[in-house]
């Protein structure tokens, strides 16, 4: 594995965390455990967010645009580094 | 609205090219239990749904429906991904092919065009989590019989995670069903519709 899917793989873990939570809370909205987890989860997938779109690029049209945004790897790409 | 995310929520990553099994796994996205019918079906009936708690639901899923529409596209783009024409024909997917080339069309396995028919919005909120709790199991076992197909652990680790969030939706919904009861006539759930009817 390449160190930009380990990384990518880092943030969807943790964005995945983010996301069970969320869904969670759509049922549980005063679950006081569940929206302490969520705060954590929020600032991790910030932080890992910023560290993986600071060397990778941009992620979202939002945080990145023109050639930044274009370069590949696509998502559905299987790129020449990821073997 | 919606904002595009450049990636996948779970990794892609298929090496050996296997069209036969891109022919099964095409029915979840454009098959009658597939990615595709289940974001509009709950993006649609979000619509007429009447508490807070099922408006989030409907929305949250049906956009992690769309997310798991892009893993499925993937899956199959990845699995027919430089193949000659010899791997074509013995790999039964010469019929796909002549239509489609190796494009991604939302079709089921046997090949029928996808269809809004797979998908009812009732607008009363009970029928319409029923048929959700129906769809995310349909949707699971469909997963479990792509399964019994695949060997290829590239394929099966993908195919595995998109099974467990229709067990984890199927939860959700079973809450949802449970939180609009909780607000409706116990003696008669079925009194009014809360969609609908001004509320008694």
């Amino acid at each position: 594995m390449t160190d930009r899917e380990m990384l990518l793989r880092k943030l969807s873990s943790a964005q995945f965390a983010l996301w069970e939570l969320h869904l969670y809370l759509n049922t549980h909205p005063d679950d006081s455990e569940a929206l302490r987890m969520h705060e954590q989860y929020e600032s991790k997938c910030a932080g890992l967010r910023r560290e993986y779109e600071g060397t990778y690029g941009p992620l979202s049209p939002m945080t990145g645009e023109g050639a930044l945004w274009l370069q590949p790897p696509w998502p559905w790409d299987v790129t020449e580094d990821d073997g | 609205m919606w904002q595009y995310e450049k990636k996948l929520q779970y990794p892609v990553k298929i090496k050996r090219p296997n069209p036969k099994l891109a022919q099964i796994i095409i029915s979840q996205y454009g098959g009658p239990d597939g990615e595709l019918g289940a974001s509009l079906r709950y993006l649609s009936q979000r619509f007429s749904m009447p508490y807070p708690e099922l408006k989030g639901l409907l929305t949250d899923i049906g956009t992690e429906e769309l997310g798991h529409l892009e893993m499925i596209g993937a899956i199959v783009y990845q699995l027919t991904r430089n193949l000659t024409p010899e791997q074509i024909k013995t790999g039964g997917f010469d019929a796909y092919f002549v239509d489609h080339t190796t494009g991604v069309y939302p079709a089921s396995a046997a090949g029928v065009p996808f269809t809004a028919a797979y998908v009812q919005s009732k607008g009363d909120c009970i029928t319409d989590l029923h048929e959700d709790l129906a769809a995310e199991q349909k949707a699971r076992t469909t997963y479990d019989n792509i399964l019994r197909f695949v060997d290829d652990p590239d394929v099966a680790d993908p195919i595995k995670f998109l099974r467990e969030r229709e067990i984890v939706h199927y939860q959700r919904f079973g809450e949802g069903l449970r939180l609009a009861t909780d607000r409706l006539d116990s003696k008669n759930f079925y009194a009014f519709n809360p969609s609908f009817d001004k509320k008694k």
